[in-house]
């Protein structure tokens, strides 16, 4: 048996905390400050934090641990990437295929979200140098937002030069590929240390601000009727399916699960360090962010300033005007705006970049263990392959085709991935060897009772979540029935969302290609498994 | 705000905030099995041993 052309590729975690915050950072995105508390408003609220919990304790930490464990499990073999773990696992030549999703999802869902992370960089500049002050209402936002982002209406005032959303995209995509190109104890962990401090800090400093807003003249509701408006409880939303799908949603996005960052992120850790305990503490540093310090600021401000209507209606429209128009209104209303401006989307920022720089990961450690490729050819080659398909977001965004990619990568191909993976290693690696494996080196004894939901509840749940996804949306969106951003479809739109889903099935092609070249180069014997290797390189 | 949504508010914070506590207490407290580089010993030396 060929060894698995490890020898390139030894990178390892510097300290645990530092392994934890780079964890954490991954799981912690945008979606913790803009999604959270929208989707608990508009879907009971206090009902919707009922099911929230019941999915996280059924899903998104049995998910966490089972990400953790195929990760670990794909590390000692040298495997950093999806199609290594599960031909480490399933000894089948259709394994290392199937994986192939694995590198595709992340991969796609870094380069549109890579997009959406400059705008948070470009507003807080705009907060700084005061650029949109003067512009008191949403609507007025509403069109900044669309001037910047070349996407104005005919006769719209503009604000901005149509090259200002490339010059920031171009420079937070330049940021994460630099971050990546210095590997995981010199980049990423380092990044961790020092943002995710500065994003709680940041995060409280704005809910400590938020909460202590005076009500306003005319409106006179106060933070506290925004926290009534998040967790007021409605019964009678329990019973609906959409409730429930929501919070699943939700709690699948949140943590980064299905993504194959986490599992990456794992393999870097021998089999005699802890996992259940680690994974558990990232879980809890996220759902701390989310509910404690997300649900605590963009709501309850639009409250003030909007009242519950004004801010329902917000919510509505969608979590980028929230944050992104309703949000620059208030700071305009407060002592020191455009600090507190600088601080929320900075905060936006470090939650964004501390998660995309995770996504190209498990792409990069397939070309060092597989190819040899240095570290830094292959960050930078893949920088150069996510601007140029970083551009076509920014140039068609009005087109959909970055609601495409995310429908397709970021929600239900996140699903499709947490599916196999479920099944991988819990049903094929069995659950008794599933169950050993998660114990190695264990500071943490899991609930013996996880065993049967990770084997059996996990898997129905998001068997249920794909199969009603796939009835309800991905259908009529894949037929052109509806767009993937929820609305009626432009027919004009037709061509270039078809165009963008071309470009996913090539991903996928030559990601197979690869796959095949990288296993005829290795002499890999898929009935056979890979060699282990311990972290220093060397076959044990 | 309502009592039922205070119940609500302070029921998910009692639990995302308990959870996060007992993890990191667990953590501060055992440091056992972390071993990044992969080749150092799974429990770390004692100080003393170390001082030796």
């Amino acid at each position: 048996m060929a060894s698995s052309g490890a020898g390139n590729s030894n990178e390892a975690w510097g300290s645990r905390i530092g392994l934890i915050l780079a964890m954490a950072g991954n799981a912690v995105g945008l979606g913790n400050f803009l999604r959270f508390p929208r989707q608990a408003a508009a879907n009971g609220g206090g009902s919707f934090m009922i099911t929230y919990f019941i999915a996280l304790i059924l899903l998104g930490i049995p998910l966490m641990w089972i990400e953790w464990g195929l990760g670990r499990n794909g590390g000692r073999y040298r495997k950093g990437h999806i199609p290594g773990m599960f031909a480490a696992i399933w000894k089948h030549p259709a394994a290392k295929y199937v994986g192939a999703i694995g590198l595709v999802v992340p991969l796609v869902v870094m380069i549109y979200y890579t997009y959406i992370e400059s705008w948070t960089l470009a507003f807080a500049y705009f907060s700084v140098t005061k650029d949109y002050w003067g512009i008191t209402t949403q609507e007025g936002m509403i069109g900044y937002l669309q001037s910047f982002q070349s996407i104005a209406p005919e006769g719209a005032t503009l604000y901005h030069h149509p090259y200002t959303p490339y010059f920031f995209f171009i420079g937070t995509l330049f940021v994460n590929i630099w971050v990546l190109s210095k590997g995981i104890s010199g980049g990423i962990e380092k990044l961790a240390k020092i943002g995710m401090p500065i994003l709680f800090g940041l995060a409280i400093v704005l809910a400590v601000v938020v909460m202590m807003l005076p009500s306003q003249a005319g409106i006179g509701t106060t933070a506290w009727d925004g926290l009534e408006f998040i967790y007021r409880p409605d019964y009678s939303r329990l019973g609906e399916p959409g409730v429930w799908l929501a919070s699943a949603g939700q709690i699948f996005f949140t943590l980064s699960v299905g993504m194959c960052t986490l599992s990456a992120y794992a393999s870097y850790l021998s089999k005699k360090d802890d996992i259940t305990l680690n994974g558990l503490a990232t879980a809890a540093t996220n759902e701390t962010a989310e509910v404690v310090l997300g649900g605590t600021i963009a709501i309850p401000a639009a409250v003030v300033f909007f009242g519950v209507s004004g801010a329902m209606a917000v919510a509505q429209s969608g979590s980028f005007n929230l944050g992104f128009a309703t949000m620059p209104v208030v700071f305009q209303h407060i002592p020191f705006g455009n600090l507190l401006g600088l601080a929320w989307f900075g905060l936006l920022f470090f939650a964004g970049i501390t998660s995309s720089v995770a996504m190209l990961t498990p792409i990069t450690a397939f070309f060092r263990e597989e190819f040899g490729f240095r570290r830094e050819t292959v960050a930078w080659s893949l920088g150069a392959l996510c601007l140029v398909f970083g551009l076509m977001h920014v140039h068609w965004l009005q087109h959909g085709v970055l609601d495409e990619w995310d429908y397709w990568a970021g929600t239900f191909g996140l699903v499709v991935v947490a599916v196999l993976e479920v099944i991988v290693f819990m049903w094929i690696f069995t659950p008794a060897k599933a169950w050993e494996s998660l114990h190695q080196g264990a500071d943490l004894r899991i609930p013996k009772i996880f065993k049967f939901i990770m084997t059996w509840v996990t898997p129905l749940y998001l068997l249920f979540v794909l199969g009603w996804w796939g009835w309800v949306d991905a259908l009529p969106i894949l037929m052109h029935e509806k767009s993937a951003g929820g609305g009626p479809l432009n027919p004009a739109d037709t061509p270039y969302i078809t165009f963008s889903r071309a470009v996913i099935v090539f991903f996928a092609i030559v990601a197979v290609v690869l796959i095949k070249m990288a296993w005829v180069r290795n002499k890999y014997d898929d009935r056979k498994g890979f060699e282990e290797v311990d972290l220093s390189g060397e076959a044990a | 705000m309502s009592t039922a949504a205070i119940v609500f508010m302070a029921g998910s914070w009692t639990f995302v905030l308990g959870l996060m506590i007992f993890s990191f207490t667990r953590l501060l407290r055992d440091q056992q099995h972390f071993d990044p580089d992969g080749i150092g010993p799974a429990v770390p030396p004692k100080k003393a041993e170390t001082e030796e």
